[in-house]
């Protein structure tokens, strides 16, 4: 007999997590799509219409709304990027202590654990007209009136980078810390100038981390309208509108808009998972 | 050609600076006189914490160990989170568990758990929402929990695929040869062997879960937890040191969490070849 | 004519580790096979990495084609490289890993492809150039680390433990693949090896390393024959070994007295007479001269002996025999070649002293005891 035990021993222990997936995920997702195409959110008169679609992509608001979605996460991404690349490169190659690594990456994983107002009031007090950069710009008398550094969009990418910074950095730094230095020394050997050694190995074999770093930030970032909506009047997202169509209970308007939020997202999920295969990243 | 050494250490004590530089000044001003949010600090004070209210005050101006709502939001945040936590804890448990062997489905059901953290909360908030209301369902704690141990788990589970033991499998088909019944095998092999990994999945989902506003805002009625009733406040009240307190407590909570999920990933139990 | 490689008392050793190269000095012609041999850890690899710039050395001085190689990077190297592992790209396709290093020269298409096609014809690897690393076997990679290497027609092309790393019929077929490529293309190849029967056969001359050191340069025949060091006559070959003073020496002859009497040897090429006698030397002589006496058949030395057991392989046989409780006397004879007796047996082994030599240095290694290499610890 088998010592193995049987297959359905997997699924008892899959059940409890499906369970809560599917009544705290996939069921309340295809509902928000199912009330998306409804007149009024009422299930004992349905009236299905594709009326909320119509309004939404021909509201004018619109356009500057999915560029502002789209535009600052992307920006976002790539400024994570940029400035996580580097770091992840330099704790691969340069830094050669695991015990200093780890501590980068557990002190990398802070700011996003902090809770979200915290995170954004936190930068008033720098940035604010009466903090601490415009109080050391008059001091030096660089500027003679207060500068406002705060509510503009490159404020927003600083806060969001903060708190995203470890989701570009650990899996580029996976993806690079995996990198065979023979593979490196190879392409040395074979009349690779250190440019081309960079381009055509190092930064080729940690594009699935780069992958996976501009989808985590970017989806991450998609979904935060504090963030945004606590620079007051700050900049229309649509998952601020979301939340504002919900609060004023607008349902399947909200759940339009709600379900275009999901399709964006799940697009850039399906491109992600067909370049690279996250699982690796792990085992 | 190289980058020098001091370049490497400076740039990336630049990002650790960026990063922590905010959270500083949370604390400094929390701890500062009067009511505007402005630099210098001129005298520092502990009223923000412990002044007795003098009548009526704007809630944005009572001190917060006098004020009774932020006492009942911080329970709610306990409660909450103590709950993601063990759940956490359970499911990602069983289903790290189950993914170790092939299985029909494997990968779609792991990028199914993925997606708990890959949709944006608002989305996930307002479908909630929604069930809740079509099946006529009470907003609680318990709502608020378990829509935050959706975001939770899919961290838990690369958490503990990560750092799973490669021979767990063999311990446990040794003991099954030697006629374990399944629990015994469960409590006796794999979960002493484990045991770290379960405690930091529980650790995270209290972390998690503790500084969250999105999806907590939408499956949660009333006061709400800390981190909600915070983002209600700052919408109506004006910004005065008082939240920058309440940020501080909120943040040391996380910070101490923090540590002892730091410390839990150095252990293991795995014995070293 | 100046030399393709020459190194002047290289030395190495890594941060906070152990001296991996101490001092090697040595040439290399022309077209030369030339083979670096040693245990494990003994700095092969080290040598090999530092000859092709992907590793910086201490002191000492390298010279490739006359041009002193302190501080010229890998790629402006003449020089090309399979690495011990293979290294083989693992984003490339088979093709992609061939071509890598022609596309780096600037290369254009239609010549790169010309190449990469006489490669994988040469090697006979043809149909793999769409396969990725991973999706072919271990002997294939071997052999396209080996295109990969090669095809930038490097004046010295460096093979780090090409034979390594795949099972016993594959090397025998790679090595001699080797040596064919080599007669073809001609150039410096330099190969390390721990495995003594590829060092000999593939050669044209040999460096056998111990700890960071020379034991010794030569022809295969030289130091199979003539060995400077008892290491080095121990790393080429199975050997019987004696310990005994020096008793006599005649200007063709030695005596050595050891305690199962006294053996006459060759007079080492080497060695000055007049300084041997009195010195404690190993008395060393190769399985294959040692015979089973039929008669008294007038060798020079005799040896009694107790049957103890033998191996068979196929072509030849090792017949293993006690002189004392502790020490073994091997023989190797052809298959064919008669031979019986029963275990326990009481016999007489023999063999020409022109086939027997001494060796007086147990190893360029200091403080290694000749007693203690003979015996054991
Ligand atoms: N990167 C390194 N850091 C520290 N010590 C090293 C390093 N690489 C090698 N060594 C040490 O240097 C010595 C020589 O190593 P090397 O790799 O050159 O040996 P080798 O002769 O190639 O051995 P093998 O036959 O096992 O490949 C060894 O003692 C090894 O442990
Ligand atoms: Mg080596």
């Amino acid at each position: 007999m088998s010592a193995r035990p049987p297959k359905i021993m997997n699924y008892i222990l899959l059940l409890p997590g499906l369970l809560v997936i599917a009544f705290f995920l996939v069921i309340p997702l295809l509902l928000t799509v199912v009330i998306s195409f409804m007149q009024e959110f009422s299930f004992t008169n349905p009236i299905f219409t594709v009326e909320n679609y119509i309004e939404f992509f021909t509201s004018p608001q619109t356009p500057t709304i999915l560029a502002n979605t789209f535009g600052m996460s992307l920006l976002a991404s790539l400024v994570a990027l940029l400035v996580g690349y580097p770091a992840a490169y330099f704790m691969a190659f340069r830094i050669k202590s695991i015990k200093t690594r780890n501590l980068i990456i557990s002190l990398l994983l802070v700011p996003f654990l902090i809770d979200w107002n915290v995170r954004t009031i936190a930068w008033i007090p720098i940035l604010g007209e009466s903090g601490i950069v415009n109080y050391l710009l008059q001091y030096f008398n660089i500027v003679h009136q207060p500068v406002s550094l705060l509510f503009s969009r490159w404020t927003l990418i600083i806060i969001w980078l903060q708190s995203n910074l470890l989701f570009m950095i650990f899996p580029i730094y996976l993806a690079l810390s995996r990198i065979d230095p023979d593979v490196i020394n190879a392409a040395r050997v074979l009349k690779s100038p250190p440019h081309r050694v960079f381009y055509e190995i190092i930064f080729k074999l940690s594009l699935p981390g780069v992958i996976v770093g501009l989808t985590f930030v970017f989806v991450n970032t998609l979904g935060d309208y504090i963030t945004p909506s606590l620079w007051a009047g700050g900049i229309q997202v649509l998952g601020l509108s979301v939340a504002n169509f919900a609060a004023n209970f607008v349902w399947p308007y909200a759940a339009t808009q709600s379900t275009v939020l999901i399709l964006i997202s799940l697009a850039v999920l399906v491109i992600l998972f067909k370049i690279v295969d996250i699982k690796k990243l792990v085992e | 050609m190289k980058i020098p050494d001091f370049l490497v250490k400076t740039y990336i004590a630049i990002i650790i600076l960026i990063i922590y530089l905010p959270l500083v000044f949370v604390v400094l001003l929390s701890f500062k006189s009067g009511a505007n949010i402005s630099f210098p600090i001129e005298r520092f004070t502990l009223d923000w914490y412990l002044k007795p209210p003098t009548g009526y005050e704007y809630a944005a101006y009572v001190s917060l160990f006098y004020d009774r709502q932020f006492f009942a939001a911080l329970r709610n945040s306990f409660t909450v989170s103590i709950v993601v936590a063990l759940m956490a804890m359970v499911l990602v448990t069983t289903t790290a568990l189950a993914f170790r062997r092939r299985m029909a489905g494997r990968n779609f059901l792991f990028y199914l758990f993925l997606l708990g953290f890959l949709t944006p909360g608002v989305t996930v908030g307002l479908g909630v929402n929604f069930l809740f209301r079509l099946l006529n369902l009470p907003f609680s704690f318990w709502s608020a929990a378990l829509i935050n141990v959706i975001y939770v788990v899919p961290f838990g589970l690369i958490l503990m695929m990560a750092r799973f033991d490669p021979n767990l499998l063999f311990y446990e088909q040794a003991a099954a040869v030697l006629k374990a019944p399944p629990l015994m095998i469960f409590r006796r092999i794999t979960l002493p062997l484990i045991i770290y990994e379960v405690i930091s999945a529980a650790i995270l989902g209290f972390l998690l879960s503790w500084g969250e506003v999105i999806r907590t805002q939408f499956a949660m009625k009333g006061i709400g937890t800390l981190s909600t009733f915070i983002n209600t406040q700052l919408g109506v009240n004006p910004l005065t040191p008082k939240w920058y307190a309440a940020g501080t407590l909120i943040s040391a909570v996380s910070f101490l969490g923090f540590l002892v999920f730091a410390y839990l990933l150095t252990k293991t139990v795995r014995q070293q070849a | 004519m100046a030399k393709v490689v020459e190194a002047r008392k290289l030395a190495k050793r890594y941060k906070g580790a152990v001296e991996a190269l101490r001092e090697v000095s040595f040439e290399v012609d022309e077209n030369e096979f030339f083979i670096i041999m040693g245990p494990s850890g003994c700095g092969k690899s080290t040598l090999l990495r530092i000859i092709a710039g992907i590793l910086d050395y201490d002191s000492g001085e390298l010279y490739i084609k006359g041009e002193n190689m302190k501080n010229v990077p890998p790629h402006r190297r003449d020089v090309s490289m399979m690495l011990e592992n293979f290294a083989l790209f693992p984003h490339m396709t088979v093709y992609e890993n061939i071509a890598f290093g022609l596309r780096m020269l600037g290369k254009d298409k239609d010549e790169i492809d010309r190449e990469v096609r006489k490669m994988t014809r040469l090697l006979h690897i043809e149909g793999l150039e769409d396969r990725m690393p991973n999706e072919i076997s271990g002997g294939q990679r071997q052999r396209v680390a080996l295109a990969r290497a090669l095809i930038i027609r490097p004046s010295v092309l460096l093979l780090d433990e090409p034979l390594s790393h795949v099972d016993y019929q594959l090397q025998r077929k790679f090595a001699e693949m080797l040596k064919e490529v080599h007669r073809e293309i001609g150039g410096v190849f330099m190969l390390t090896t721990h495995d003594q029967e590829h060092g000999l056969s593939l050669a044209d001359r040999m460096l056998i390393m111990n700890s960071g050191l020379v034991e010794q340069i030569g022809t295969p025949t030289q130091i199979y024959n003539d060995p400077q060091t008892l290491f080095a006559a121990r790393f080429v070959g199975e050997l019987n070994t004696f310990a005994g003073t020096v008793e006599e020496v005649s200007p063709d002859a030695v005596w050595v007295k050891t305690e199962f009497g006294t053996f006459k040897a060759r007079h080492p090429a080497a060695e000055n007479a007049r300084d041997l006698v009195g010195r404690r030397v190993a008395y060393i002589v190769r399985p294959e001269h040692v015979r089973v006496a039929r008669e008294d058949s007038g060798q020079d030395n005799r040896l009694s002996v107790y049957f103890n057991t033998y191996y068979y392989f196929g072509h030849f046989l090792e017949l293993v025999f006690s002189a004392d409780a502790q020490t073994r006397v091997k023989s190797v004879i052809s298959a064919n070649e008669p031979f019986t007796a029963k275990v326990g047996e009481q016999l007489t082994l023999t063999w020409p002293y022109t086939k027997a030599t001494i060796v007086s240095k147990p190893s360029v290694v200091e403080g290694v005891d000749i007693e203690e290499l003979i015996y054991g610890k």
